[in-house]
């Protein structure tokens, strides 16, 4: 540890949202491609913001957006304590919260559009906590704490020894990026059932501050993802940018599907990948704890 | 004041003042008859804590002429079941009391020799007075509370003889009888207490004599018979193992080595039973006929809890064996699936229940870990749980009084017609759900626990634990987002804001439970270095929770509840303090255009009549709902148990 | 031009509502966010929600069913807001000219700011009024 964690915390919290709407860019340009169009320029979801904060206010309840600020700066608390290398278990906790939050949110307007997208936010938290909260304990036998700085101490790549346990978190991040096949609590593209679900009776600079959420998200789940390949780090910076590849693939090519069905893949196959992910451990690549 | 007065006031106060209580039938006059003795309780628990924290563990024995009193009594309180089975025509009270009593009379006439005593029949540790505070801080409270409740359940019932004298006779009785349980080093005086508790739940439950009562008040007697049938077995075979019947002997203080399993299995029997684990999780959610009072106090701080802390306070006997082992799967598998049923309920109380009932698993499951982070963690999860269970069943005793319904549908939006109220029900469930509250803090021990591997199994109990924790997320969210839905019109809220009564005691009751979790929470490293770390190393584990700093740290993982809860707070409050929406700017929901103009969130249906915006809550009934999950999960619950004894046996 | 006003230019979020049009210029209004005309690429995105929405695109000629609708949508956008009218129908009726139920044209009922003529409008003219609207956008303060 070299003291200067809460440094990288800060700067994290300053230099997230301009890497995060860097990569919202990137996928819009992206999708696009893949579809076979120009797409909008890589800084657009900057105008997007900008305009948003232009808007005039409108609001349903002043409950929604109390949560939505809450939405916010929890997620910022999470991003700065996963950069200081704080406590995992923690860090998931707090994004649950903040997660929470937006569900309040939603719920605190009598809106049918927002309250569908709530309960199925909530189905979404059930179906990816319990990979999230697997992943550090695997993490955590292999490196022998639950503290971020464990990582960056532990020898070798954790990718090699928990590669099944990286594919349970695609899953559960899939999900937490609202990406398709389980963008079912918000639909990203518009002209769907649901309207825009949760995010439906916000607007202008709220929608703004829901928008900036997400770049945080965006951030700190790569971050996440980078930690699989931690040293040299690089290294894991490339495999999140490869995972975030990934990830708009499977975006483009995938229809939405049903909460249940988001549910039995999420915990059928994510905590199942987990479970012999930590049978394997036992068996051939050996646990810390108990050397 | 002595240790031993206090110990004696901790017992003695509240059956008497329940024997008094029986004789004063005017409300006026028994508010001072339960309010006084219950600050004196109260007071007694705090001074019996310094007193223990300064001079160590009190152990004890009354005069001899308590033992026959107790004889006596006890056996009169085995007849009395008996009876109960005969008049109530029910077979199963009657089997299992005949059985206990036979069993009893055999033990203490037959094996024991004449005068047997385990010696010290008390012995109050920090342990004990972690429960004793539980029972008596958080009991009182309800206690008091009761008073105003049950005065407007009876006008509510229209009853023209008062019953409550018998009500409160009971209601207090129990948290001397529960003083006595956690007191009690001897076994034969612990089965006497744990006795009394499972009569006093009976007539609890039984209270307002309908139909209903009366069967789920006979489903909790024979559910916990068969707990006091374990613990007179449990006794039997620990006397025929070790000639010892003292607690502390068979955790490992005395002279006598570790004894057969089978009695201690038996003894986590009886405290499943009690703390209404699967499969006997159904006397727990019967028990909410019960006006609510009683729910607060079983779920809170007495009956349930003593189950756990027979479990916990035997914990250190059963270390590193195949029982431990067995105990932490059967407690994470509780934990999973009754979260995962509370998340069908749309009844108030019975997601409560189930909510208590997995909390209790994850206790047991930490005792059955065994290790010092566990156990510390058991016994802040003891404490928290109490009081913020204590808080939401209150809450929702004030609320059913009001709405005159316990379903959670029926409180949309209940922010806008009792804010204080339900603001402190939101509090209350925050505290259960979130970081850097103290029930999130026992869980987050409580992993760290698990994933140290702590027997072969260790994966599957720590599967269960991040699914359980997970599906009590969905419930507790989806309640907070009823509650805070916003229902108001045009015109103004649906119904008046009530004007709610501040200050009356069941609102300060609540005020105080919410302001002692929160800042209970936020003291939670001095709260450990102070009371949990010396408690469990009373029972003879090593502290595993460093508190430099008011960090709290685990060998594993550190967090700071202070700071999180500064930051957490604010992240909360400044915006619902700064952010604001003139009335200019509030525009009606989005209704695809067909909004009736300014008559909130209505829309113009067939032929251009107005039609209201309804929203109802989720609750996923056909994927886990009881009719879909009951019978495998007491399928799996009855095959755990039987995998725990043939264990045990072989 | 500060930094809102020229994002506002940057990022045009239309909600598409059809008071009763043939369906002909919805067809090419869909046909404008194809990879043929890709209307993304100046930022456009049909979002949907007129909460979200800057650019009300408005197809048939309203008739007295729907009138409340298209005003309650025109309200439900926060300012600055655009209203434009795409195709003959829209913008005076149209071939439903003087028929009974029709209010014949969109301007009886909500400011238009952008007129685009034609029976089905081209994706070219649609494009064109769009920006024409930005233009219209570029200016306000
Ligand atoms: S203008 Fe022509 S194509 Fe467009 S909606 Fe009217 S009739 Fe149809």
């Amino acid at each position: 540890m070299s003291g200067y964690e809460w440094l990288i915390g800060l700067a994290a919290l300053v230099f997230a949202p301009l890497l995060g709407g860097f990569l919202r860019g990137i996928d819009r340009k992206l999708t696009a491609r893949m579809q076979g169009r120009i797409g909008p320029p890589i800084w657009q979801q900057f105008y997007d913001f900008f305009k948003l904060i232009g808007k005039a206010r409108a609001v349903t309840t002043k409950g929604s957006l109390m949560w939505v600020w809450g939405y916010l700066l929890l997620t910022m608390l999470a991003v700065y304590m996963l950069f200081a290398q704080r406590d995992l278990l923690i860090i998931f906790f707090i994004l649950a919260f903040a997660g929470a939050c937006l569900i309040f949110g939603a719920f605190s307007v009598r809106s049918p559009y927002s309250h569908i997208g709530a309960h199925r936010e909530i189905m979404q938290m059930l179906s990816y906590e319990p990979i999230l909260l697997l992943a550090a304990v695997a993490i955590f036998l292999q490196t022998g704490t639950f503290k971020v700085s464990g990582i960056f101490e532990h020898d070798g790549p954790l990718l090699l020894t928990l590669p099944l346990v990286f594919v349970a978190v695609l899953i559960a991040l899939t999900i937490k990026l609202r990406k398709s096949p389980f963008d079912i609590s918000a639909s990203e593209h518009a002209h769907q059932e649901l309207v825009r679900g949760v995010y439906t009776e916000y607007s202008g600079r709220f929608l703004a501050l829901i928008e900036l959420t997400h770049w945080y998200e965006l951030v700190l789940i790569l971050a996440f993802v980078a930690l699989f390949w931690a040293q040299p780090l690089w290294i894991g910076v490339l495999l999140a940018l490869g995972v975030y590849f990934l990830e708009l693939l499977v975006d483009n090519i995938e229809a939405r599907l049903q909460w249940s069905w988001m549910l039995s893949i999420s915990w059928a196959a994510g905590i199942g990948f987990i479970l012999v992910n930590i049978i394997l451990i036992e068996l051939v690549f050996g646990n810390v704890l108990r050397l | 004041m002595a240790g031993e007065t206090l110990i004696a006031i901790l017992i003695l106060l509240p059956l008497a003042t329940a024997a008094v209580g029986l004789a004063v039938k005017d409300d006026k006059l028994r508010r001072p008859f339960i309010i006084l003795p219950s600050m004196a309780l109260i007071a007694a628990s705090v001074l019996l804590l310094f007193r223990v924290l300064d001079h160590g563990t009190i152990t004890f024995t009354p005069s001899g002429t308590w033992d026959p009193i107790i004889l006596i009594l006890e056996l009169a309180l085995l007849a009395y079941f008996l009876y109960l089975g005969v008049i109530r025509k029910h077979v199963l009270v009657l089997g299992l009391a005949g059985f206990q009593l036979a069993l009893f009379c055999l033990l203490k006439f037959a094996w024991l020799p004449s005068g047997f005593k385990a010696q010290p029949a008390l012995h109050v540790d920090l342990l004990a007075v972690v429960m004793c505070l539980v029972i008596s801080v958080v009991g009182s409270l309800i206690v008091m509370y009761g008073l105003n409740y049950m005065q407007n359940h009876e006008r509510h019932l229209g009853l023209t003889a008062t019953r409550q004298h018998i009500f409160f006779f009971f209601l207090v009785g129990f948290l001397g009888a529960m003083n006595g349980l956690v007191f009690a080093n001897s076994l034969l005086w612990l089965f006497f207490f744990w006795e009394i508790t499972t009569l006093c739940c009976y007539h609890l439950i039984r209270h307002d004599l309908t139909d209903e009562a009366e069967q789920n008040a006979m489903r909790a007697l024979w559910m916990n018979l068969v707990g006091g049938v374990a613990v007179v077995g449990g006794m039997a075979l620990t006397y025929q193992a070790s000639g010892t019947l003292s607690m502390m002997e068979l955790t490992g203080f005395g002279t006598v080595g570790p004894v057969l399993l089978l009695p201690l299995a038996l003894f986590c029997l009886a405290g499943f039973t009690k703390a209404a684990q699967v499969p006997f999780q159904s006397w727990l959610l019967g028990a909410m006929v019960a006006p609510t009072p009683v729910s607060a106090l079983l779920h809170s701080s007495t009956m349930v809890k003593a189950g756990v802390y027979l479990v916990l306070r035997l914990a250190p006997a059963y270390q590193d064996t195949y029982l431990s082992a067995v105990l932490a799967i059967f407690g994470a598998f509780v934990f999973m699936v009754t979260s995962l049923l509370a998340i069908s309920q749309p009844v108030s109380k019975r997601v409560l229940a189930y909510s208590t009932i997995s909390s209790l698993g994850l206790i047991i499951c930490l005792a059955g870990i065994n290790s010092g982070l566990a156990v510390a963690a058991a016994v802040a999860l003891i404490i928290f749980h109490a009081v913020t269970k204590g808080v939401l069943f209150l809450v929702v005793g004030i609320v059913e009084q009001d709405i005159h319904s316990r379903n959670i549908e029926d409180m949309e939006g209940l922010t806008a017609r009792l804010p204080v109220i339900s603001g402190l029900a939101i509090a209350g469930m925050i505290v259960m759900l979130f970081v850097p509250f103290g029930v999130l803090f026992a869980k987050w021990a409580g992993i760290q626990a698990a994933a140290t591997p702590f027997s072969e199994f260790y994966p599957l109990v720590v599967v269960f634990l991040a699914v359980g924790s997970a599906a009590g997320m969905v419930f507790w969210v989806r309640w907070i987002g009823r509650l805070i839905s916003n229902v108001t019109t045009a015109d103004g809220p649906p119904a008046e804001v009530r004007r709610e009564p501040r200050a009356s005691v069941p609102y300060l009751v609540v005020f105080s439970l919410v302001g002692g979790a929160v800042v209970l929470s936020v003291l939670a490293a001095p709260l450990v270095s102070w009371l949990i770390n010396p408690a469990i190393a009373a029972m003879g584990y090593s502290p595993a929770l460093d508190t430099a700093g008011w960090y709290l740290t685990t060998p594993f993982g550190s967090f700071s509840p202070w700071a999180l809860f500064i930051v957490v707070a604010l992240a909360l409050l400044l915006p619902a303090l700064l952010v604001k929406a003139r009335p200019e700017e509030v525009m009606p929901v989005y209704l695809c255009g067909v909004n009736q103009p300014a008559e909130g969130p209505t829309f113009r249906s067939i032929a251009d009549t107005p039609a209201a915006v309804e929203t109802g809550g989720m609750y996923w009934t056909q994927a886990f709902g009881e009719r879909s999950l009951n019978t495998w999960v007491n399928g799996a619950g009855i095959v755990l148990l039987a995998a725990l004894f043939l264990g045990v046996i072989m | 031009m500060g930094l809102v006003a020229k994002a506002r230019v940057k990022s045009p979020w239309i909600v598409h509502y059809c008071c009763g049009s043939c369906n002909g210029c919805d067809i090419e209004i869909l046909a404008c966010l194809t990879p043929m005309y890709d209307v993304e690429r100046f930022g456009i995105l049909n979002i949907g929600n007129p909460k979200h929405a800057d650019l009300l695109v408005v197809t048939g000629p309203v008739n007295r069913r729907n009138v409340k609708v298209l005003q309650t949508i025109y309200e439900q956008m926060p300012a600055p807001k655009l209203v434009m009218a795409v195709g003959a129908c829209a913008c005076t009726g149209g071939v439903f000219h003087n028929c009974y139920n029709t209010m014949g044209g969109i301007d009886k009922v909500v400011p238009v700011d952008v007129y685009v003529p034609g029976c089905a409008a081209r994706p070219e003219a649609i494009i064109d009024g769009v920006v024409l609207a930005l233009d219209k956008l570029s200016k306000i303060k």
